[in-house]
């Protein structure tokens, strides 16, 4: 069983208004660091205490340390044992996959915010206890969050507040990598562009004298077109659906070898109906022009020529 | 005539069908070498930026990584003990915090920065362009700051401007003092991302800006060793104190291949099998239909005595023309695109703006022509196969009857 106390995250990402007050980043650290020594290294196993108070771990951590829910844990400030405290654990959970750090090993644990402060607060620092790394909001309305931002910067100077959605400006990571790879797609269309344009000139070869024929019997230069370009679109569009099912077919490959290398939840590839919906879009009138092209000039071509004569 | 020369003459044919093939190859070519350059490029630029930095061996506390680094503990000591090293040339200490800069004026915006206490800022990445460097030993009166080329183009500072710097660290103390450091020089960081402000200061600088005494800290000690003494001083400061982490360049590398970097390494893994997968699966396409076109021709040939041999070679020579022309042209191509690419990449937040994402190698060149040899070789095999296994009699038969 999952459960979920009120907790300090000791590194999570919420879709939510954060605020930043002076981040203690070398304290953090030294404490996830000495967190996970503690952990790792005099994790002393002893029967279950229900008095004890509980904390939650990652999914990674558990199976790093074969730790199981009820289990005791001493967690401490340093490998030294500072200010050691024993947790139960109360269960494991599923870190929220975070595609800005889906390379870092998800080695964490949450606990209530009081049993956190005991063991990092520093004593001698009388605004230790009072510091935090990092408050979110959920505001209550979405829409006022950089009015609202200004207005806390104002009251405190000195707070960085930041809004969680992507900017808009396109500078953030993954518009980056869209781009990147809508350039990538570019290209590869490109290319596929060229060399379906010589299929189909190569076939429009092998077809030369079938043509000839054709309108020798009488059908007009239209109505060849008009089965070209069917012929075309019923290729293209053939094509283009197996290239869909074949991305949704290898869609879990991919996510699968990716989310074993970096054993994490987060879906890489999705092929949604809009990308679908793009690659019809893209591929079926390049089809057809390419088998249009590739027709043209053998209709119109002198039809002796065409029956070889 | 030569098979070579059966080959040139069979693509000279059909010159239309031979451009656009050559076209597709050499479009799907300049893919295959972008994604080559971009699995090493990374790396490559990486290692250039960590070399020219100027040292070979960080220290760093054992807890950390060198993407979190808390801080050493009496680090000034380590640093001199470090230096007494007859392995060690020179040191460095570097530590870090969030701040915020204005022009000395009543209203003006504050901004904010990275700050940066360093012992040295005539080397560890900083080039100074304008202004000289931080000083080595104590200085009286403000505190000297060398800016970043940015952070001194956006609020205008020359060397011998003022500023108001103020921290908004959580670990310093609560009253937070009001410091105004002089600006002493004007330089480039080699990791700074692009946009990003740094000030560099002194560790006395550091600790005025911290409003409290120096603490000896330091996220980092950087360690120049002397030629051909980088093993045995990794070893000797590894010596020094247990709870430090001692890296070579070679182990920076090593953990950032790991993590970093590893993605762009495997999407290119992923797309270059996808690439070379399609030019193999184009090109064995097209040369089957040219054969399934010349059938008629392949049995004249093998009737008046042409052996398996000539036939296959015939094909293999039309497969390396095609991929060889393709694959030429695709080496400018792909370095156009690569800058392109480059470009697009290079905008991601948080990167250093003299770090490169596809990098030329000339072991890339190398390893794209194996590549797509042995793609046309491959593709070539089907074709082969059906045209030196063509039943002669019967296909004769059939071209006369057709």
């Amino acid at each position: 069983m999952r459960i979920l106390p009120p907790r300090l995250p000791v590194r999570t990402v919420y879709p939510i208004i954060e605020a930043v007050p002076a981040v203690n980043r070398a304290r953090a650290s030294a404490f996830a660091a000495a967190f996970v020594i503690a952990l790792a290294v005099p994790a002393a196993m002893a029967p279950t205490a229900p008095d004890l108070p509980p904390m939650l771990i990652s999914r990674q951590l558990a199976e790093q340390e074969h730790l199981h829910a009820g289990d005791t844990v001493t967690l401490a400030q340093d490998p030294r044992g500072t200010r050691a405290r024993q947790f139960r654990v109360a269960g494991t959970y599923e870190p929220t996959p975070d595609p800005m750090r889906f390379t870092a090993r998800r080695i964490e644990a949450r606990m209530h915010l009081p049993d956190l402060m005991a063991i990092a607060a520093d004593p001698a620092d009388p605004a230790a206890s009072e510091s935090l790394s990092a408050i979110n909001l959920r505001l209550k309305h979405p829409e006022d969050a950089v009015r609202f931002g200004s207005a806390l910067n104002a009251r405190a100077p000195g707070l960085v507040v930041r809004p969680t959605v992507r900017a808009r400006d396109g500078s953030d990571p993954f518009a980056v990598l869209e781009r990147f790879h809508v350039a990538v797609a570019t290209v590869t269309v490109l290319g596929s562009t060229a060399f379906l344009l010589a299929l189909m000139v190569m076939r429009a070869e092998e077809r030369r004298e079938t043509i000839g024929i054709i309108r020798l019997i009488g059908i007009s230069q239209r109505s060849i077109l008009l089965e070209v370009l069917v012929e075309g679109m019923l290729i293209a569009v053939a094509g283009a659906l197996f290239g869909i099912v074949l991305a949704v077919a290898t869609q879990g490959l991919v996510n699968h070898f990716f989310q074993w290398r970096y054993d994490t939840a987060l879906v890489f590839v999705r092929v949604t109906r809009v990308i679908a919906l793009q690659s019809i879009a893209v591929s079926v009138p390049l089809g057809i022009l390419a088998g249009l092209a590739g027709s043209w000039a053998l209709l119109r071509r002198d039809v002796l020529a065409l029956v070889g004569r | 005539m030569t098979a070579w020369g059966l080959a040139w003459r069979t693509i000279a044919r059909s010159p239309a069908r031979s451009v656009l093939a050559v076209a597709g190859v050499t479009v799907i070519g300049a893919l295959l070498f972008n994604m080559l350059l971009l699995s090493r490029g990374l790396l490559v630029s990486f290692r250039d930026l960590l070399d020219n930095a100027g040292y070979d061996i960080r220290v760093i506390a054992a807890q950390g990584s060198m993407a979190h680094r808390p801080p050493i503990a009496d680090a000034t000591s380590l640093a001199e003990a470090i230096a007494r090293l007859p392995e060690v040339e020179s040191i460095a200490m570097v530590r870090t915090d969030l701040g915020q800069v204005s022009a000395p004026g009543v209203n003006a915006a504050w901004t904010p920065i990275e700050l940066i206490g360093m012992t040295d800022s005539k080397g560890g990445g900083w080039t100074i362009v304008k202004g000289s460097p931080l000083p080595t030993g104590p200085s009286a009166g403000e505190p000297p700051v060398v800016v970043n080329t940015t952070l001194a183009s956006m609020l205008h500072l020359e060397p011998g401007s003022r500023l108001r710097l103020r921290l908004t660290s959580a670990g310093s103390a609560s009253a937070l003092p009001l410091v105004t450091v002089r600006v002493i020089g004007v330089g480039g960081f080699a990791f700074e991302a692009s946009g990003d402000l740094n000030v560099a200061t002194t560790m006395a600088g550091f600790a005025v800006a911290h409003g409290t005494p120096a603490d000896r800290q330091a996220e980092m000690v950087l360690v120049a060793s002397r030629p051909g003494a980088a093993a045995p001083a990794l070893a000797a400061i590894a010596r020094l104190r247990p709870d430090v982490r001692v890296l070579s360049n070679d182990q920076v590398m090593a953990q950032f291949n790991e993590n970093a970097f590893s993605y762009f390494r495997q999407i290119s893994a992923v797309l270059s099998s996808m690439t070379l997968a399609f030019a193999f699966l184009l090109i064995a396409t097209l040369l089957t239909m040219s054969v399934n076109q010349r059938l008629g021709e392949v049995a004249a040939l093998r009737a008046l005595g042409f052996p398996r041999r000539r036939i296959a070679a015939n094909l293999l020579w039309e497969s390396a023309l095609l991929v060889g022309i393709g694959g030429t042209a695709a080496i400018p191509v792909g370095g156009v695109l690569a800058i392109i690419l480059d470009r697009i990449l290079r905008q991601m937040p948080g990167v250093p703006a003299r770090l490169h994402f596809f990098v030329f190698e000339p072991r890339t060149v190398v390893l794209h022509a194996a590549l797509l040899a042995l793609t046309g070789a491959v593709a070539a095999l089907y074709p082969i196969w059906l045209a030196t296994r063509l039943p002669i009699a019967a296909t004769l038969r059939r071209e006369i009857l057709s």
